[in-house]
């Protein structure tokens, strides 16, 4: 019987149910993500939607996927690093479906999913990956049979910073798609505070700049262009960093905000420069969903992993380099 | 003739020879992916910075290359060849006495900046030189800063454990073990709190 694996993601604003078979398709990848009507995501709300939208996603992730829930004989899902209250409904889920299937569960960690779904596409060995979310912004590389984090935000992640920012000016969450939009109709420079340190950086001193801009009337596709240029160019020299000191050649964006055409275009140059190949996740597998937690449980399964019911409490700050990547040859 | 030694992350490293001198030229190239506003302005100002902070350093004590000349438009600086070998090469193939005191004496660099009140900024193993004679140097000063508050130094002591875990996790735990015996020894009593602020450091960003 072939392997095929339904993965569910709920670590933060969405819901997704993906199913993913042993070679790789992408049999079906459906997601609901959870906006407010104002201001930002509440962990219990979000965690309630998940419970409320969970059961049609997962019908809906199975008729696309032309198949019964009898051929399922795997169940993934994101163990963490999230929010607490969406996981364990998430986790709550997952059991269920594993027990009454009678097939095994894996706990999947949320980042490396967006990584490994990212090699699955790009068919890359060994990259440097930019991972960038509303709730994560690191550089991450495989070293010594794990995924380190070469460089991350020291305090809030670009996505959250781009996310506050479309707040504070009157956007509805998520708000990157529409500065990036606003950015594009912009070419005057304001100077915003640009903090490296190392492999790591850092937002809110930027985040309170441009919202200073914004009080004293400077015009919001400006600010925009100003925002997306500084954030982005810090990243580029993270990532460009992480690369010189790895000696890696193949970059991989990966994320909500991998979305992003200009971020795109600036780390191809990064790429550029280094001979190394670049690869930006599709849209589709970019952002939380559950098909990167499919596939992520795919290749843990084949190593020999599986978590028992009673040892599944979720990991709600379950670090990278906590994960022993059991399924890689590569020596990195 | 200049030869190209590497390609960084934001500079090529050239060798010189001229003068029967080796000459080090660190030259921060143009990035044509970054809005030229951005790129001028950091090119400058770490060109700028890093010829300062060369020379602030070694008056606390800190031996790094001298700077002998500085060409603002290319964005060039020329200083001293440090004949030696990045400590992050040396790491495993050294003993672990060596080891031990190449860490404890990067431990106790930093210590003598931060007790100065300057952080490196970039305190990884690629940016300590150990010569011939064993004597250790720091070098890329692009991101040193002076009047360094705890929570900077913190965030160089977090930047530092960071590169041991990363770069040489098998030794990890002696590494920042003997770079903190060497911080303690040069911070004293001021070493503690910046420690605990590093701890705290590491736990922020990520995702609670």
């Amino acid at each position: 019987m072939p392997l095929i694996c339904l993965g569910l993601e709920g670590t933060a604003h969405s819901f997704g149910a993906g199913i993913v078979s042993g070679d790789g398709t992408v049999l079906s990848n459906v997601w609901d993500m959870y906006s407010p009507p104002t201001g930002g995501i509440h962990p219990r709300e979000a965690s309630r939607h998940h419970s409320d939208v969970g059961p049609t996603v997962i019908r809906n992730a199975l008729e696309r996927a032309g198949i019964s829930p009898q051929e399922i004989n795997l169940i993934a899902f994101s163990r963490g690093p999230g929010l607490g209250p969406c996981l364990r409904t998430t986790a709550t889920i997952a059991r269920t479906l594993a027990l009454r299937l009678s097939v095994p569960l894996v706990g999947v960690n949320h980042c490396i999913a967006h990584i490994e779904i990212g090699c699955l596409e790009s068919a890359f060995e060994d990259p440097v990956t930019v991972y960038v979310s509303g709730g994560n912004t690191q550089i991450i590389a495989y070293a010594g049979k794990r995924y380190r984090t070469f460089g991350e935000t020291l305090d809030i992640a670009v996505g959250n910073m781009l996310d506050s920012f479309g707040r504070a000016v009157g956007m509805r969450f998520p708000a990157g798609p529409e500065i990036e939009l606003k950015a594009e109709k912009a070419s005057s420079y304001h100077q915003l505070p640009y903090s490296v340190k190392g492999m790591d950086l850092s937002y809110s001193g930027m985040l309170t700049a441009a919202r200073k801009l914004h009080s004293e009337g400077t015009p919001l596709s400006e600010i925009c262009f100003s925002v997306q240029e500084t954030a982005f160019g810090m990243l580029a020299e993270i990532a460009e960093r992480a690369i010189a000191h790895t000696k890696k050649r193949e970059l991989l964006l990966t994320g909500g905000v991998a979305r992003n055409d200009r971020l795109t275009d600036i780390l191809k140059g990064v790429a550029n420069r280094h001979d190394a190949r670049f690869h930006r996740v599709s849209p589709p597998l970019a952002g939380d969903q559950g098909a990167m937690i499919a596939w992520t449980g795919v290749v843990q399964h084949r190593a020999g992993d599986s978590l028992k019911i009673s040892d599944s409490h979720v990991l709600p700050k379950w670090r990278t380099d906590e994960q022993d990547i059991v399924w890689r040859e590569v020596d990195g | 003739m200049a030869e190209q030694l590497t390609l960084g992350a934001e500079s090529i490293i050239f060798r010189l020879d001229q003068w029967d001198r080796e000459f080090i030229l660190k030259h921060r190239p143009p990035k044509p992916y970054l809005l030229k506003a951005i790129d001028d302005l950091l090119k400058l100002s770490r060109t700028n910075r890093e010829c300062k902070m060369l020379t602030v350093a070694r008056s606390l004590g800190v031996p790094t290359p001298a700077v002998l000349w500085i060409d603002r438009k290319q964005h060039t600086i020329a200083m001293d060849f440090i004949n030696g070998t990045q400590l992050k090469q040396l790491v495993s193939e050294a003993s672990e006495r060596k080891l031990r005191e190449l860490c404890e004496e990067f431990g106790r660099l930093i210590g003598l900046l931060h007790d100065g009140g300057v952080v490196h900024g970039d305190p990884t193993t690629s940016n300590v030189i150990v010569d011939k004679q064993s004597k250790v140097w720091l070098i890329d000063f692009g991101l040193a800063e002076m009047n360094a508050t705890v929570e900077m130094k913190g965030v160089d002591i977090h930047l530092m454990r960071r590169a041991f875990e990363t770069t040489h996790w098998d030794l990890e735990d002696t590494m920042l073990e003997s770079a903190l015996v060497g911080y303690r020894r040069t911070m004293r009593e001021e070493a503690e709190e910046v420690l605990s602020r590093a701890n705290e450091i590491r736990t922020r960003g990520r995702y609670h």
